[in-house]
């Protein structure tokens, strides 16, 4: 029997009827066509499908669809809407060089918002124990560090140039 | 060429330019195999074999036929051309006929509405098999009397390589180390599960999209396995989310071209992760046998050096490695003795194929080992050793290649030097509970296909509006070799790199760039994209003398512009141009081409030019080694690669640092034991904890024939990895590991004889 789910992804409403085995991930990419959250493994090891729910970040393809009725959803799509403007994490990605194929870039970029959600500074190690279950088979993860550190800089630049004004 | 117009023309060569592609990475609209089937597709799935060896006595598909949803289950029986492909031996079968040979083997499609209804379909299907004994060992499978895996015997090559007389070389040695070395079977593990979707289109062409990293290889066997002639079957490589060779086969095309063809009906396919693991390709497991010989200064003498490959069921680039193996046995050093032989056999494991380096990182394991262990024999540094062997120009490899330009391997080693004194000096206390060490690894790595042609084709266009459009079959899997040839071209017509357009790897519009492999796109596919721009700089030059009326010699390009240099104040546009040739006929699409000039080799003495031009490297790792829980923790790695030149300097330290994550799994962690292995629960890559600050130097020592002397890195990033921390390990425990990986048991059983020889105190 089919469950009645209502959330949000990336600050629209959905409202789906869908099967109570179906993971988040599937819901996602087949349903919402937001394919730009991926699917690595489907068993929780590579962090590919990493989604934020309710600002945290979790597995997308261990998370059934029926648990997010009433949460809300964060997805790579909604990471800089507009398209124009780049956030400081995709903008220092490109700085740094952190992306090869990419495909496990869209899980980088939410584990890397779930860590700078909670702190502005993060130590090295705390970036690499953050970011400990995503992996990269491309690029070595040492630039993606270099990134994630950048983007903290500018995003604690930006919070005190706001709180300046 | 003046020094003035080599400096215009470098303008983006050696630069950073951002990779084409990343924003919609970024922002996830790129668009992977996964991504672009729509959703009227029906769903294709394999029903695979649990028995490594048998005859499949009958397959019956009515229950499964039955199940609500299923539209087709297909079988051998269905395929409509040769069943058999394969990029060098065709001897597999897209869908099982009379026998199975590995865990995996496909035997029937279920076709069906839904990924679901697929599954259930085939779970329906009753294949009666007649079990046969089973192979797992690739010397047992050439022994006599062994069961044979495929009709021609159980052989997949051999490559003997002789020079000089090693017998004679070994009798009069100093010293001679003799070990035998063992790897394992390796996953490729890329992040992306193979998958793709296939259509007809309105010329009734088989369109296919695809995570490949060679497009028009694709198109010929899956048109062969349709009985098609090639135009019939269209590949468009989509975002491929790393390959790292198993992407050259042929892993989900065949099957969606089959039930696409058959059905008529758009249809996709996506391997779970497991699937990926257990039916594509993996890396060679090889067993080293390694005889050296030295004289007391510390020349290599003679080496004799015994290679057994397992293939695994079938032979995918098998062969490829078979070669290369043998070749790059001597590692960067001339050798003027040698003896080589390489054999590879199939068994009933899974099929090991190209994977980043084809068999180099295997043999490099064992000759880097065994400098280290000369040189401990004859009381020299590890670096000495290495200096007074490796090649130089006028050196003649194995094969009696005379190597006489771009030899950068004696640079590379003096890059690592200070550093590698540096971390040396640093001792470690008796007391100690954690050692550290350090090691070297160096290699050679030749670029391009082995011995045979391997040629690219590419075409550069003008177009009317004055843009500049570059179609190239190069598939780029992340790698950054589309960025590299845009930046090529840019260059030699004066504009910048977003002033072209590039059509890629899509066999409906472009024509062949060989395959992403062997290091070879920004070499050979280079080399094919400078062709074309300068062929189409020709053209603009003499369309833009007649209408300037100009003295052709002066003319130069510049920001889509022709210009005088010789002071007269004219210029004229690319638009201006495109339009004028238009208008008269002229064509304004040109044609480039490059084969690396190469020679097969002798088949009873491997003598030959197997390969245009080698890239080098050397490479430091230090490490700790805790000996109460023989933890291994890499501290840092120091790169030194001969790139010849590097065109685009971060793309070239994106594959260093990926390729010394790669062989730090290669080293200490990866291993895919068949009938165990099926996931990334059991396989580990390493994660963001495992890896240390990694250090690129960057040497360019020119290849004439590169495109502005590049030669390729792709490979070689990985190869000198582990050697390097298998040495730091025996360093810090001063006892050796000879099998990969060098996994907890290995290093406590090494520590324990590090101990035992006095090496270090154990126990309090």
């Amino acid at each position: 029997m089919k469950h009645h789910i209502n959330f949000k992804v990336n600050g629209d409403d959905y409202s789906l009827a869908v099967d109570p085995w179906r993971t988040l991930n599937e819901v996602i990419r087949e349903d919402l066509n937001l394919t730009g959250t991926k699917l690595g493994c489907g068993t929780g090891d590579c962090g590919a499908c990493t989604v934020l729910l309710d600002g945290r970040s979790v597995s997308s393809c261990l998370t059934l669809a029926v648990s997010v009725n009433g949460k809300s959803v964060m997805t790579v799509e909604g990471l800089a809407p507009s398209g124009e403007e780049l956030h400081p994490i995709q903008e220092a990605l490109i700085q740094t060089g952190g992306i090869q194929c990419g495909f496990c870039t869209a899980g980088m970029e939410m584990s890397a918002l779930n860590l700078l959600n909670q702190t502005l500074s993060p130590s090295e190690t705390e970036i690499k124990s953050a970011l400990s279950g995503n992996l990269c088979r491309c690029t070595g993860y040492n630039q993606i560090v270099e990134a994630i550190s950048m983007a903290a800089d500018k995003m604690r630049d930006n919070a005190a140039e706001k709180e300046e004004q | 060429m003046t020094a003035a117009s080599i400096k215009e023309k470098q303008s983006l060569i050696g630069t950073s330019v951002p990779r084409i592609g990343v924003d919609g990475k970024l922002n996830g609209k790129a668009l992977f195999s996964n991504d672009v089937a729509p959703k009227n597709s029906l769903w294709v799935k394999a029903l695979r074999s649990e028995l490594a060896h048998a005859k499949i006595e009958s397959i019956d598909i009515k229950d499964a036929l039955n199940t609500p949803g299923c539209v087709a289950i297909l079988t051998a029986q269905d395929i409509p051309g040769n069943n058999s492909f394969g990029i060098i031996n065709k001897d597999q079968p897209l869908l099982a006929g009379s026998k199975v040979r590995f865990v995996g083997d496909p035997v029937a499609l279920a076709v069906a509405i839904s990924e679901d209804v697929a599954e259930l379909a085939l779970s329906k299907i009753h294949v009666t098999y007649t079990e046969l004994a089973s192979i797992f060992d690739p010397e047992e499978s050439l022994a006599p009397g062994s069961p044979f895996i495929h009709e021609k015997g159980n052989l997949l090559g051999k490559r003997l390589i002789k020079k000089g007389a090693p017998e004679l070389a070994f009798e009069k040695a100093d010293v001679i180390i003799e070990r035998t070395y063992q790897t394992t079977c390796l996953e490729h593990a890329y992040l992306e599960p193979d998958a793709g979707y296939a259509y007809f289109d309105s010329d009734g062409k088989i369109v296919i999209y695809a995570s490949t990293q060679n497009p028009h290889y694709d198109q010929a066997d899956v048109a062969s396995l349709l009985g098609l002639e090639a135009d019939r079957v269209r590949i468009i490589q989509t975002n491929t989310g790393g390959g790292f060779g198993s992407k050259l086969d042929l892993n989900t095309q065949g099957f969606l071209g089959l039930a696409c063809y058959l059905l008529k009906k758009p249809v996709r396919m996506v391997f779970s992760r497991e699937e990926a693991f257990l039916c594509t390709s993996k890396r060679h497991p090889l067993k080293i046998k390694y005889k050296s010989a030295a004289s007391k200064d510390g020349r290599l003498l003679a080496i004799d050096v015994k290679i057994m490959g397992d293939t695994g069921a079938y032979a995918s680039y098998g062969l490829a490695v078979v070669s290369r193996s043998a070749i790059h046995a001597t590692g960067p050093y001339e050798v003027p003795n040698v003896s080589i032989e390489s054999v590879f056999a199939y068994t009933n494991n899974p099929i090991a194929g190209a994977m980043r380096g084809f068999g180099v990182p295997q043999v490099a394991f064992a000759h880097e080992s065994q400098m280290d262990l000369l040189a401990e024999a004859l009381g020299v540094s590890p670096l000495e050793i290495r200096r007074r062997n490796a090649l130089r120009l006028g050196s003649t490899t194995a094969t009696k290649q005379e190597l006489t330009a771009s030899v950068g391997i004696q640079t590379c080693i003096e890059a690592i030097a200070p550093h590698y004194e540096a971390i040396r000096n640093k001792t470690n206390s008796k007391d100690s509970k954690k050692l550290k060490g350090v090691g070297l690894g160096c290699m050679m790595y030749g670029i391009g296909n082995t011995g045979t042609q391997n040629p690219s084709t590419a075409q550069v266009e003008l177009q009317s509006n004055g843009g500049i459009v570059l179609y190239s079959g190069a598939a780029d899997i992340g790698q950054g070799s589309s960025t590299v040839l845009i930046q090529i071209v840019a260059t030699e017509l004066g504009v910048g790199a977003e002033k072209i357009t590039l059509v890629n790897a899509d066999t409906g519009l472009t024509t062949s760039a060989g395959a992403t492999s062997a290091s070879r796109q920004t070499y050979i596919s280079g080399n094919a994209a400078l062709d074309a721009a300068r062929k189409l700089k020709e053209a603009i030059l003499t369309e833009a003398a007649t209408m300037l009326k100009a003295n052709r010699k002066k003319l130069y390009m510049k920001n889509g512009n022709v210009l005088d240099s010789s002071g007269v104040d004219s210029s004229v546009s690319f638009e201006q141009i495109a339009n004028k040739a238009k208008r008269e006929g002229r064509p304004l699409k040109w044609q480039g081409f490059f084969d690396p000039d190469t020679t097969p080799l002798d088949p009873e003495t491997g003598q030959g030019k197997p390969y245009a031009t080698f890239a080098f490297a050397a490479q430091i790792a230090e490490v700790e080694v805790d000996i109460l829980t023989a933890e291994v923790t890499v501290k840092k790695i120091i790169a030194a690669h001969d790139v010849g030149k590097a065109i685009n300097p971060e793309s070239v330290k994106g594959q260093i640092y990926g390729g010394a994550a790669m062989g730090l799994g290669f080293a200490l962690m990866e291993e895919f034991i068949p009938g165990k292995t099926v996931s990334l629960k059991d396989y580990h890559i390493p994660t963001f904890s495992d890896m240390p600050p990694v250090e690129c130097l960057i040497i360019e020592e020119p290849e004439p024939t590169g495109p502005f002397g590049a030669k390729g890195v792709g490979e070689p990033a990985l190869i000198p990895t582990a050697p390097a921390i298998l040495n730091a390990i025996a360093d810090a425990l001063g006892s050796r590991i000879y099998s990969l990986p060098a996994n907890l048991e290995r290093v406590m059983k090494a520590i324990h004889s590090g101990a035992s020889k006095m090496k270090f105190r154990l126990n309090q």
